[in-house]
């Protein structure tokens, strides 16, 4: 079952198409990631998918309904998105920044409850942040910074979460713990999350659907045991590697073959 | 009534009946002092004049007790006070809304055409012969209003782009000016120098049937300000996570620039253009509460500060010649915008 979907999606900036007549289907209840090479249209999908791009064809359905029709303010009570290089307003705190995540379900006359507190403060703490709270956003390190705005996408606790990127700025232990978050949201609350990686093997070890992308369309998806072999990296990374089983989890992991100047011999 | 301490650090919870509030401790503290300041530059604004007023007087006057000097407090400097206040509260608001969607603190109604619209009609009206401060205002009104739409149609293209904005009000500010001097060259001396007058931003002869459409407009804006207070902090975030939050930004955007349009048109209307009142409100109001967003009952308060101590300086100074309130904003104005570019440089232009 999908509650999110996409049928013939065209997108395009201006006059430019990135992504053509793309169908896909996000499974509920799973970690679908999707990968692809630079400027592929990952983040132009994404933004799609919540509403960010209004499509030039086809359409993205939320249970069934275009999402083009459907209130804005609802649609963020069931998807959250966190963009790839989000702003933040100069000179503000993060508790202040993760607090506005519970926009959706506020009102004018409604500006906070016990559950936008509970939900806020379970965000900062998943997130290791609560430490920074009164900190101003500004003056964090890349990687707290990211992290504060992932908490505020799960302070918005949508049963939908798409996130772009969320690692890139982390180091490796920061990167296992978000990817980590991301499916005990998963396994434990039932979230559907949708990620767009970078690291193939990262994507290999946390999805359960894994979509390869490439020039604004869909070369290949499914589980990643599946469908992760050197032919689809060389397809679509244009990479040479071999694919051996992870010794920790048993999912792929690509090794790139081929190293730095070995093809050919040292020119004298 | 009651207050619990939450979450969003600095913020204190007001619950009353069913609905609940955030209120930000350090803005309530400083719109406390503002306010205090506001009322002490009243008392001063209404003793001093050609005829000193003791403080005491003063007050008892404005309680309602007979005294000699209650013609010239309550018939001549009261009235123009209102205006101050309402004209200074007007800018400030508008100052800050329109601030807040340009996404800049250089952004502000007499930077980006709204004044010089309004002052381009009037000028236009005045050189026809209409000279009555009672029908002048609707006339810049509806020149105020249509420079802004112009610049937000011209703006507009599938989204409001905030720099665009910005640059593109620059540019129409620019081509109102020139045409604001053709009229004024065009007309006869007389009509040229009063046009100069309101040009610069002048209290002088507001009496209360001048001040009736500003006062009018902050009363019936009033709602609007308060839903524009909350909305603002919604815009304040970028383009993708503010839509992602369930924010209508085209909507919002264009409530929030239609108050401030208004309302800085009619305190145009009133007072003239007075200078950087509207662009030093918000940003000091600011500095001050040290929110995220532009605080706008502090930044409000500010702009009235600012107006009446202006005004009232600018009739002592030097005195019996009167100066005319924008030309103090001005002189204070001036050196502070620099500033500001050249500390926006040093941070990397960041916006
Ligand atoms: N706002 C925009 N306006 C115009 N073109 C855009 C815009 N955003 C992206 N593009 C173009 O669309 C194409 C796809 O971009 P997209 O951001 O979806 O790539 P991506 O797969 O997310 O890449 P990356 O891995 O670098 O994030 C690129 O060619 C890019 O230049
Ligand atoms: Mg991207």
């Amino acid at each position: 079952m999908s509650r999110l979907q996409a049928r013939e999606l065209t997108l395009a900036y201006e006059d430019r198409t990135v992504v053509e007549e793309l169908d896909l289907a996000i499974p509920d209840g799973r970690v679908t990631v999707i990968v692809g090479p630079n400027a592929c249209g990952k983040s132009t999908t994404l933004r799609a998918l919540g509403r960010l791009l209004r499509p030039a064809g086809g359409a993205v359905l939320l249970d069934g309904e275009e999402l083009a029709k459907l209130p804005t303010k609802r649609i963020a009570r069931s998807i959250g998105l966190l963009p790839q290089t989000p702003v933040a307003p100069e000179a503000i705190t993060v508790a202040d920044l993760v607090s506005r995540g519970r926009q959706p379900h506020q009102a004018w006359w409604k500006q906070w409850s016990e559950e936008d507190e509970r939900a806020v403060t379970d965000a900062m703490e998943r997130t290791d942040v609560a430490a920074l709270a009164d900190r101003s956003v500004d003056a964090l390190s890349g990687g707290q910074r990211q992290r504060v705005w992932i908490a505020m996408a799960l302070a918005q606790e949508t049963d939908l979460l798409l996130l772009d990127e969320p690692t890139t700025y982390l180091d490796i232990s920061h990167q296992v713990e978000v990817l980590d978050l991301v499916r005990r949201l998963n396994r434990l609350r039932g979230r559907t999350v949708v990620l767009v990686l970078h690291d193939l093997n990262q994507a290999a070890r946390y999805a359960d659907h894994l979509v390869a992308m490439k020039a604004g369309r869909v070369v290949a998806e499914g589980p990643p045991e599946e469908i992760v072999t050197a032919e689809l990296v060389r397809d679509v990374f244009g990479l040479s590697s071999v694919v051996v089983p992870d010794p920790v989890t048993g999912s792929p992991l690509v090794v790139p073959g081929a190293p730095w100047g070995a093809e050919e011999p040292v020119r004298s | 009534m009651t207050t619990v301490n939450v979450r969003p650090a600095g913020h204190g919870l007001v619950r009353a009946g069913r609905g609940s509030f955030l209120v930000h401790r350090r803005s309530a503290l400083v719109a406390g002092g503002l306010l205090l300041l506001l009322a002490a530059a009243c008392v001063a604004y209404l003793c001093v004049g050609e005829k000193s007023v003791a403080p005491g007087e003063v007050l008892r006057i404005l309680l309602g007790e007979p005294s000699p000097s209650a013609f010239v407090v309550e018939e001549l400097r009261e009235p123009r006070l209102v205006v101050a206040l309402a004209v200074g509260a007007a800018f400030g608001i508008a100052g800050g809304l329109i601030q807040t969607v340009a996404r800049n603190p250089l952004a502000s109604p007499d930077i980006i055409g709204i004044s010089q619209g309004a002052g381009a009609v009037t000028v236009a009206a005045m050189t026809f012969g209409l000279t009555s401060y009672t029908v002048l205002p609707y006339v810049s009104i509806a020149g105020g209003i249509l420079a802004a739409a112009l610049v937000y149609a011209f703006a507009w293209r599938g989204g409001l782009h905030a720099t665009r904005f910005v640059l593109i009000g620059i540019g129409i500010a620019i081509a109102l000016r020139s045409l604001i001097t053709l009229f004024m060259t065009k007309g006869d001396y007389l009509v040229a120098q009063q046009a100069q007058i309101w040009m610069t931003g002048s209290l002088n002869g507001r009496g209360w049937d001048e001040s009736a459409p500003i006062r009018w407009t902050l009363l019936l804006l009033l709602p609007a300000v308060l839903w524009a207070a909350r909305a603002q902090r919604t815009v304040s975030l970028d383009d993708d996570t503010a839509t992602a939050l369930g924010v209508r930004l085209g909507a919002v955007r264009l409530g929030l620039v239609a108050v401030g349009v208004v309302l800085a048109s009619v305190a145009t209307g009133v007072a003239g253009p007075v200078d950087f009142v509207a662009l030093l409100a918000p940003q000091i109001a600011r500095r001050m509460t040290r929110t995220a967003q532009i605080p706008l009952l502090c930044s409000a308060l500010t702009g009235a500060v600012i107006v009446v101590v202006a005004d009232l300086l600018g009739r002592r100074l030097f005195s019996p010649v009167e100066l005319p309130v924008g030309v103090l904003t001005a002189a204070v104005g001036a050196p502070y915008l620099i500033w500001l570019i050249v500390r926006s440089r040093a941070v990397g232009g960041k916006t």
